[in-house]
């Protein structure tokens, strides 16, 4: 397993994947404190104004679609070449194949998560902001990471299905509407787009009791095992097209 | 004419018109919900100017992303098959495959904005919208859309067919949907300078509000817009195809 996740590593290298990691957080983030200063009158909340302003487009839209950037980016040598013949010829389990895959992804947007916290720090400190920072938000960022792992099983089985890099990204980018939509009709835990938008409080700022966390991590890791498994099975079932 | 016909031929098993129109009615049902909230709050919010605004500033989100998806599509089957040193082989210079690209991407994007002005006027008699269908401000708003469009493909087809990595442009494509979601927050200064936001700009429905009042005004674009946009895409699109055509394979 840590030889499969040492080979993904590898294939990153120089790959300048952290450029795109780091650049959607900044400009959520300028944009959100930009509109902050501004309107400082209305937003008189502190460190949650701010908050809402820099997570508002980041959680909703450019996480989700960053998630998909990633798994695709990591699937992306194996469709070019004729690479999923070799890798699949290899004497590694899919199982393994597919954990490493999560794990590096789940890495990247860890690593994109910690940025982003960084930074509404900074942004907190530049703007001085009265109060204490909230740990609240740290803990929002982690379950909106947790959640990113779900969405990522599912998007690394169709970044895996299809050889194409946009098709999943344009998938992406309409499963987070119906995640909207899910959210609004209170049907938020049944899917994964919806869970990151409550994870992260993109839209509400209430926090979750200790029976919806416990519902929102159960969910989550059901999306994990769920996704996985299907990629998985159908990896070892059925013929992988290989350009 | 043949470079043309032959980039529909390649793209004729990758689904791209079921694509885009997927994506385009995701962004429909979402201006329908927001639509049909707005009227059911406010009655007098049921006119086409305001039919015709909602679209274009959905636009902003929508369109960046889906040409960079579109786009990256038509030009990465180039990279991934490696076959422009087959198509160096052949009687058909490297100019005129990236026109024919060009022509390919933006006569998508064109149906997409043809299904939304069909949209605009459905919804419209759907919700017995007062007064006769505006076929001129449809007609500005497809114009105006297009314009954008005309640039960020240019800008798109560079990137996607200079860098064989996807990733690069589908992020720009982002970006640019989030500059263009944004662009009403910006001054009018800064926002001329950012192309995402002409399809606000463009657009032939402007809201002003003020503290007394909140209103739609019908008009045309300016033309110094048009004309700036204009020639944006033929730098973009020259520029591009200069660095492409210089570019060893």
């Amino acid at each position: 397993m840590l030889r499969s996740i040492s080979a993904e590593w590898l294939k990153l290298r120089h790959s300048r994947i952290g450029l795109v990691l780091g650049i959607l957080p900044v400009i959520s983030l300028l944009i959100g404190c930009f509109n902050y200063y501004f309107n400082q009158t209305a937003l008189q909340n502190g460190w949650y104004s701010l908050w809402t302003q820099v997570s508002l487009f980041y959680g909703e839209f450019f996480l989700p679609i960053l998630i998909a950037i990633c798994c695709a980016f990591v699937c992306r040598l194996e469709h070019a070449n004729h690479n999923w013949n070799m890798i699949l010829a290899s004497p590694i389990s899919i199982t393994n194949l597919f954990v490493a895959k999560l794990f590096t992804v789940g890495m990247m947007i860890f690593a994109a998560q910690a940025f982003f916290m960084f930074m509404y720090w900074s942004a907190g400190q530049l703007l001085s902001i009265p109060g204490a920072f909230p740990i609240e938000t740290v803990l929002w960022s982690l379950r909106g990471w947790f959640a990113s792992l779900s969405i990522a099983a599912l998007q690394l089985g169709v970044s895996i299905r299809l050889k194409s890099f946009a098709t999943p990204i344009g998938i992406s980018l309409c499963a987070v509407f119906l995640g909207i939509g899910l959210y609004v009709l209170n049907l938020g835990l049944l899917f994964p787009y919806s869970l990151l938008t409550i994870g992260m409080g993109v839209l509400s700022q209430k926090g979750l009791n200790s029976m919806e966390n416990i519902l929102f991590l159960l969910m989550n890791s059901f999306f994990i095992l769920l996704f996985g498994t299907w990629s998985i099975s159908r990896l070892k079932k059925k013929d992988i097209a290989s350009s | 004419m043949k470079a043309l016909s032959l980039e529909y031929f390649k793209i004729r098993r990758k689904r791209i018109w079921i694509m885009l129109t997927l994506f385009l009615a995701a962004e429909m049902v979402w201006a329908s919900m927001s639509m049909s909230i707005s009227i059911s709050r406010n009655a007098s919010n049921a006119s086409w100017e305001a039919l015709i605004f909602s679209i274009s500033s959905m636009n902003g989100l929508f369109l960046p992303i889906i040409s960079a998806i579109v786009v990256s599509r038509i030009c990465d089957m180039e990279h991934k098959g490696n076959t422009w040193k087959m198509l160096m082989t052949t009687h058909t210079g490297r100019n005129r495959v990236y026109a024919a690209k060009y022509i390919c991407a933006n006569s998508l994007i064109l149906y997409g904005v043809i299904a939304q002005a069909v949209f605009i006027v459905g919804f419209g008699w759907s919700k017995s919208i007062s007064g006769d269908v505006p076929l001129s401000l449809l007609l500005q708003f497809a114009l105006g859309t297009m314009l954008t469009t005309l640039v960020i493909i240019a800008l798109h087809q560079w990137l996607s067919l200079t860098v064989r990595n996807q990733a690069f442009a589908l992020c720009l494509g982002m970006l640019g949907g989030f500059i263009g979601t944004t662009s009403g927050l910006f001054p009018s200064g800064i926002r001329h300078l950012l192309i995402w936001s002409y399809y606000m700009d463009l657009s032939p429905i402007t809201y002003v509000y003020n503290s007394a009042s909140s209103y739609y005004v019908s008009g045309m674009p300016p033309m110094g817009l048009q004309i700036a946009s204009l020639l944006l895409a033929v730098i973009f699109y020259s520029a591009g195809k200069l660095h492409n055509s210089k570019q060893e394979i």
